[in-house]
């Protein structure tokens, strides 16, 4: 998650990444998009976007394709959900296990 | 407002065990630390804390969880607020609410947890949304 988290304090990477939300986009026509920003450096943003898992990258020939991974947002809730699914299996053992402890003490 | 939040999660379990064994797991450190964190600092009446120090992702050390009991109201239900103090999490102490409600089904129990509060699931279908969800992410990270 912290990957994700640092790849949206940059404004511009959510530029790009609102830029290719709906949209695959080369890197070409994003960098054009920066007229002030050096190619390398919309490069390094991408690089940084697709690492956080949020930008989709798909080659074509010598071109590159980005689109937003919207998934890739999904994190945090995602996390969650599958904390809560393992850690109530774990629960019910152990809420069990204690309760069979429980009925053996006062029948024994 | 519902264009911040995701929507709840809301699971379902049932327990052989009775409500009243089901509900010290939630109050009780020693049980707590069975099932849900390592470590545990609990006062369950409302106000009291709900401290919780999880494992976390690995080679990150553990993940403190600082939370609040909001209901207390054994052996049926318990609420409290979930969020973490480190903020590479991205839920902010006091951010999201996780409510246990408990109910005998035969000899054992029903448990339904719902965890409301976490920040936005998906990006909405316009700019606004979008925006806001951004912000919030960029405000987890800053602390602002």
């Amino acid at each position: 998650m912290q990957a994700v988290l640092e790849a949206v304090v940059e404004p511009r990477r959510r530029e790009i990444l609102r830029l290719v939300r709906a949209r695959e986009t080369s890197a070409g026509t994003i960098a054009a998009h920066f007229p002030d920003v050096s190619r390398p450096t919309v490069s390094q943003h991408l690089r940084v976007l697709r690492d956080a898992g949020l930008l989709h990258e798909r080659r074509e020939g010598t071109r590159r394709l980005y689109r937003t991974r919207i998934e890739g947002l999904t994190e945090v809730r995602a996390f969650f959900a599958e904390f809560w699914d393992d850690r109530l299996q774990v629960l019910k053992a152990e809420a069990e296990a204690e309760q069979r402890r429980r009925d053996a003490d006062r029948d024994g | 407002m519902p264009t911040e939040m995701a929507d709840p999660i809301i699971r379902e379990i049932d327990i052989e065990a009775a409500p009243e064994t089901v509900f010290e797991f939630f109050t009780d450190p020693a049980k707590l630390t069975r099932w849900l964190a390592v470590e545990a600092t609990l006062d369950p009446r409302p106000g009291g804390v709900c401290h919780q120090v999880h494992e976390g992702a690995p080679g990150r050390g553990p993940y403190l969880m600082h939370g609040e009991f909001l209901e207390v109201d054994p052996p049926k239900r318990v609420v409290f607020t979930w969020g973490f103090s480190n903020s590479d999490v991205g839920v902010a102490p006091g951010a999201s609410t996780v409510e246990v409600t408990l109910s005998p089904v035969g000899a054992g129990t029903r448990v339904l947890l719902v965890h409301r509060g976490l920040p936005v699931a998906a990006v909405e279908d316009h700019s606004g949304g979008w925006t806001i969800m951004l912000d919030r992410l960029r405000a987890a990270v800053t602390g602002q």
